[in-house]
C-alpha cells in the first residue's frame, strides 16, 4: 500500500508516465534501496526529488524500528539474534516499552540526519543537495540529485562524510543509543560491529591494491574511491563517487560478494547483514571443530553468550532462502534478455537494497531501459529484501491463510 | 577466648582441633547427629547439635560472650545467616565465613562493615585453584607457598635417585647453589618429618621443602630432580569443571595457555563452553582412557584431576602418567591420601580444605607478635615473629644459638632486606624472622624467643 501511495506523486506529476517506473521510483525510495530510472535527475523539480528523498529517509527510520523493535518478537530468521544485541535496550529497566524505545530511535536518527547535513552544508554543498544526501547517507538508501551521483562533486571532504555517514547508519541503531549512555567501548565490544568493520577495512585494501596493480585512474586517490565505493556497497547504499562498471574483474567481484553482506542487525541496511554471515562462520568452524573434538561442547557464541540452536538454524535457513530468491529472479532477468553480469548484479543489488548494480545498470547508468517485467521483478526483490524475505513469502503458505 | 564453629566438615573440625589444643574454649555447632557423636569421642570441644542459622541455637551455643564466629558449613546462606545474627544479636567483633558462590563474590558489598561485616572469606575452591596456579608456575615443584609477602618462596620439590645431591649431606648444599642461597626447612622420608640439620643426609625419594627468594625459586626444582627439559606448563588438560576446574581454566585460558578441560555433567559443559572462550571443552568420563588417548593426552605436559571424587583423582592422574603426561595434579582431601600419594606416583596433592584452614589460621594470626603457618599436612609450622631485645637469639652469630633440634631459622628480615641466614649472620633486635618447627618443639622455640603465645 505504501509503495501505490509514494508512487503517486511521480505518476500524477508526469515525471514517470508509466505506472511501472513509478512503482519502481517508489519502492527503491522506501526500500531505502536508491536504484533510478529517472535519466535527467538534475533537471526535475525539487518537490519531486524531496519527496524522493523523503521515501528513503522515512523507509530507513521504518526499517530500524522494524528491525529493532518487531522482528525480535517474530523470531524470524534467527532474529532472536536482535534481542542479544538489544539488551542494553529492551533489557534496560529505564526503557522497557517498545513505544519509548521506538520514540529514542527516532530521536537519534533525526539527530544523525541533522549533523549530517549541518557537516554537508560546511562541506560547501548547496542546502538542498545537502539535504538529499544526508537523508540518503543515513539512510543508506542512496537516492542523489545529481545524474552522476556523487562523482559529480569530486570532493575528497564531502566523500569522507558520507562514508563516516553511511557507516554510521549502517551500524545497528541499538549501539548508537548504547553508544549515548556507556561511551565509544559499546561499540568495540559488538563482535558484528568489528566484523563488519574488518569487511569493510579489508575489502578496501584488497581493492586498492588490486586497482593500483592494474595502474587505474580514477578521482586521484586510490584509497578514497575504493573506501567510497565499498562502503557504499556494504552499507547498502549505492551511492557512486567513480564508474566501478569499469573497474577490473577482480575488484568487482569482491563489490558482487559484498552486496551479500549488508551492514549491522538493527540498521538501516538490506542484504543479509554482517552478523548473519558472522554467525555462519562461526558455525562452520565449529563444526569443523567438532570433527577434531568428537566430544567437545561447542556451541556458537555472540558477543560471549551462547546462541541456541535455533537461532542458528534460523540464520542458516534465511541466508539459504535469501540465495534462493536470488538466483530465481536472476533467472527470470535474464529471461528478459539482460546479459549475465548485469542480471546477476542486478538481482543481488535490489534483493539487498543497494541500489545500483555492475554491466548495465551500473553506477554511472540506470535501470530505465530495463523491460516492464525485469522491473517487476526487481521491485519484489527490493520489497522481499527490506522485509527480511520471511515476513513476505509466509504469505503464500496456505497454512497461513487457514490460520 | 570463646569462639563459636559453625558446620563440622573438615575445615570446621580441622580448625576446632587446632584451637582446642591452644586451649581456646571453642562451641562447634553441626546439624548433623552422626558427625555430632563422632566428634564427641575425638575433640575435647562443646558439641551442638542444630542448624546454625537458627538464632535459638546461637544463643544456646553463647554467641553473647563469642569473641569470633567461623561460619563454614557447606551453604553460603547458612554461613551469611549465621554471621548476620552474630552481627546484629551480640556484634560478635570478628566474623569469617566460608562463601564459595561466585555470584556472591561478584557483588562483595553485602560483606561489608553496615551489612554482614564480614572479616574474611574464605573459598576453599578458589584457594585450591590459586595454589594450584602457585605450583605450576614452578616446573618440578611439588608445593610453593609465599613468605614474607611474596619475597621469598617455599617450594618443596621430590629428590630425584639421579640427582647428585642424592647422598649429600644438607651443609654440602652451598656448592651447588651458584646465586644466592636455598636452605633446606624440612623433610619428608615417609611419615617422619625431618628438620635438618648440617649433618643431615639426603636421601632420594625425599620430599624436601626449601626456602629461597621469589626470583630463584622456579631453578630450584632442577637441582633436585633432573627436569632439565621440563618446560613450564603449557597444553595442559583438567579433569573435571567444578569450581575449581573452572576457576583454574579460566585463569590459564587467560595466560595463554592451551587447555582441555573434560566434564562428566552435560549442563555443566554447556555452562563451562559459555564462559570459557578459548578452552576446549569436552563432555564425558576423566577416567575414560580412550577419551584420554583421543584427546592426545601423550601430547600434554600437565594433566589436573579435580572432580570431586578423590579417589578417581589419584587414579585418572596415574592413569595420565601411565599414558604419556609428564606432570599430574590431583585434588585430595583425606589427610591419609595426602602423605602417601607422593609415593605412588602423584606428582602434587593440592588440599581445598587444609589450604583454607591454613589460609583462615594465617588471617586470625596476622599482625600479632607471632604469626603461624600450617604447612603441608600440619607436619611442619612456619611461625613469624620480632625478635626482641630480651631473647637468645639476638646479638651473636646464629650458629652459636643453642636452637632445639626440630627447628630451624628460615630468614631473617632486616628493615626493606630479606636475608637467608647463614652460620655467620648475626640477629639483631627488632628484625623478623621466620622459624619452621615441628608442632612439638613450639613450647621450645617460644621460650627461646622470650614471647607467650599471645595469638590474638
Amino acid at each position: 500500500m505504501r509503495v501505490f501511495f509514494s508512487a503517486l506523486p511521480y505518476y500524477i506529476s508526469g515525471v514517470l508516465p508509466s505506472l511501472t517506473d513509478a512503482v519502481f521510483e517508489a519502492s527503491s525510495g522506501i526500500t531505502t534501496t536508491g536504484a533510478s530510472v529517472l535519466t535527467q535527475i538534475d533537471n526535475l523539480p525539487h518537490g519531486i526529488l524531496f519527496w524522493r528523498s523523503m521515501t528513503h529517509w522515512l523507509g530507513g527510520i521504518g526499517i530500524v524500528l522494524f528491525s529493532v523493535a518487531i522482528l525480535p518478537l517474530l523470531g524470524i530468521g534467527g532474529m532472536q539474534l536482535y534481542k542479544a544485541e538489544a539488551s542494553s535496550i529492551t533489557g534496560d529497566k529505564f526503557v522497557p516499552r517498545i513505544k519509548d524505545m521506538a520514540k529514542i530511535l527516532v530521536k537519534v536518527y533525526l539527530f544523525l540526519s541533522f549533523v549530517m547535513m549541518v557537516l554537508l552544508l560546511i562541506s560547501g554543498m548547496g542546502l538542498f543537495d545537502a539535504f538529499v544526501h544526508a537523508v540518503g547517507s543515513i539512510s543508506t538508501g542512496g537516492f542523489s540529485n545529481q545524474n552522476t551521483s556523487m562523482a559529480y562533486y569530486n570532493n575528497a571532504l564531502m566523500e569522507w562524510l558520507i562514508i563516516i555517514f553511511m557507516f554510521v547508519g549502517a551500524t545497528s541503531f541499538n549501539l548508537h543509543y548504547d553508544f549515548y549512555k556507556k561511551g565509544i567501548k559499546s561499540y568495540l565490544k559488538s563482535e558484528e560491529f568489528r566484523f563488519f568493520f574488518f569487511i569493510l577495512l579489508a575489502s578496501t585494501v584488497l581493492i586498492a591494491i588490486n586497482l593500483k596493480v592494474t595502474g587505474y585512474v580514477g578521482s586521484g586517490s586510490i584509497i578514497r574511491d575504493s573506501a567510497f565505493q565499498v562502503t557504499s556497497i556494504t552499507t547498502t547504499t549505492g551511492y557512486s563517487s567513480v564508474d566501478y562498471a569499469r573497474w577490473p574483474a577482480f575488484s568487482q567481484l569482491i563489490l558482487l560478494i559484498l552486496m551479500f553482506v549488508g551492514g549491522c542487525a538493527g540498521s538501516t541496511t538490506g542484504a543479509i547483514k554482517s552478523v548473519r554471515i558472522l554467525v555462519l562462520f562461526k558455525f562452520i568452524y565449529k563444526e569443523l571443530y567438532r570433527l577434531i573434538h568428537p566430544h567437545a561442547v561447542a556451541p556458537v557464541k555472540l558477543n560471549g553468550r551462547v546462541l541456541s540452536p535455533e537461532i542458528v538454524k534460523g540464520v542458516a535457513g534465511y541466508t539459504v532462502v535469501f540465495f534462493l530468491v536470488f538466483v530465481v529472479s536472476a533467472l527470470l532477468l535474464t529471461m528478459t534478455g539482460m546479459d549475465l553480469v548485469t542480471a546477476i548484479s542486478s538481482a543481488a543489488a535490489s534483493l539487498g537494497n543497494i541500489g545500483p548494480a555492475l554491466g548495465a545498470t551500473g553506477p554511472m547508468a540506470n535501470f530505465a531501459e530495463l523491460h516492464d517485467f525485469a522491473k517487476w521483478v526487481l521491485i519484489i526483490n527490493m520489497i522481499l529484501g527490506r522485509l527480511e524475505i520471511y515476513t513476505l513469502l509466509i504469505l503464500f503458505i496456505p497454512a497461513f491463510w487457514r490460520g | 577466648m570463646k569462639i563459636i564453629i559453625i558446620g563440622a566438615g573438615v575445615v570446621g573440625r580441622t580448625i576446632a582441633k587446632k584451637f582446642s589444643d591452644e586451649g581456646q574454649d571453642i562451641v562447634v555447632i553441626e546439624k548433623d547427629e552422626r558427625i555430632i557423636k563422632e566428634l564427641q569421642e575425638s575433640l575435647d570441644v562443646q558439641l551442638i547439635q542444630g542448624s546454625g542459622s537458627s538464632p535459638e541455637v546461637l544463643a544456646r551455643a553463647g554467641i553473647e560472650q563469642a569473641e569470633m564466629v567461623i561460619a563454614v558449613t557447606n551453604s553460603d546462606e547458612v554461613n551469611m545467616v549465621a554471621c548476620l545474627i552474630a552481627e546484629t544479636q551480640s556484634r560478635v567483633p570478628k566474623k569469617i565465613a566460608r562463601i564459595r558462590n561466585p555470584d556472591y563474590l561478584n557483588y562483595t558489598e553485602i560483606f561489608e562493615r553496615d551489612y554482614l561485616d564480614l572479616d574474611f572469606i574464605i573459598n576453599p575452591e578458589k584457594v585450591a585453584a590459586d595454589r594450584i596456579l602457585k605450583i605450576l608456575d614452578t616446573p618440578g615443584a611439588i608445593d610453593v607457598m609465599d613468605f614474607i609477602d611474596g619475597k621469598l618462596k617455599l617450594v618443596g620439590v621430590k629428590l630425584s635417585p639421579d640427582s647428585e645431591l642424592a647422598g649429600k649431606k644438607a651443609r654440602e648444599l652451598g656448592a651447588f647453589f651458584v646465586n644466592g642461597n636455598v636452605i633446606i626447612i624440612a623433610i619428608y622420608r615417609g611419615s617422619q618429618t625431618i628438620i635438618p640439620q648440617g649433618k643431615t643426609v639426603l636421601e632420594a625419594g625425599d620430599l624436601i621443602f626449601t626456602i629461597a627468594h621469589s626470583r630463584e625459586a622456579s631453578s630450584i626444582p632442577r637441582l633436585f630432580n633432573n627436569i632439565a627439559n621440563e618446560k613450564t606448563a603449557h597444553k595442559i588438560m583438567i579433569i573435571g569443571g567444578g569450581d575449581v576446574g573452572f576457576f583454574l581454566a579460566e585463569a590459564l585460558e587467560g595466560k595463554g595457555h592451551l587447555i582441555k578441560i573434560i566434564e562428566k555433567n552435560e549442563a555443566r559443559c554447556e555452562f563451562l563452553a559459555e564462559k570459557l572462550d578459548k578452552a576446549i571443552v569436552i563432555s564425558g568420563d576423566g577416567t575414560d582412557q580412550s577419551l584420554l588417548k583421543e584427546e592426545n593426552i601423550h601430547d600434554l605436559d600437565t594433566f589436573i584431576a579435580v572432580t570431586n571424587d578423590e579417589e578417581a583423582n589419584i587414579l585418572t592422574s596415574l592413569l595420565s602418567k601411565r599414558l604419556g603426561a609428564h606432570r599430574s595434579v590431583a585434588l585430595i582431601d583425606k589427610p591419609e591420601y595426602l602423605s602417601m600419594v607422593s609415593t605412588i606416583g602423584v606428582d602434587v596433592a593440592v588440599s581445598p580444605r587444609l589450604a583454607s584452614v591454613s589460609d583462615i589460621l594465617q588471617f586470625i594470626r596476622k599482625g600479632k607478635v607471632l604469626a603461624v603457618k600450617t604447612l603441608m599436612e600440619e607436619r611442619v609450622e612456619a611461625m613469624e615473629t620480632i625478635a626482641m631485645e630480651t631473647s637468645d637469639i639476638v646479638g651473636i652469630p646464629i650458629k652459636n644459638i643453642k636452637f632445639p633440634m626440630g627447628a630451624i631459622i628460615g630468614a631473617v628480615v632486616k628493615g626493606e632486606e630479606v636475608i637467608l641466614p647463614t652460620g655467620e649472620t648475626t640477629i639483631e633486635a627488632g628484625d623478623k624472622v621466620v622459624i619452621f618447627t615441628l608442632p612439638k618443639t613450639i613450647p621450645q622455640v617460644e621460650k627461646l624467643l622470650m614471647v607467650k603465645p599471645e595469638f590474638f
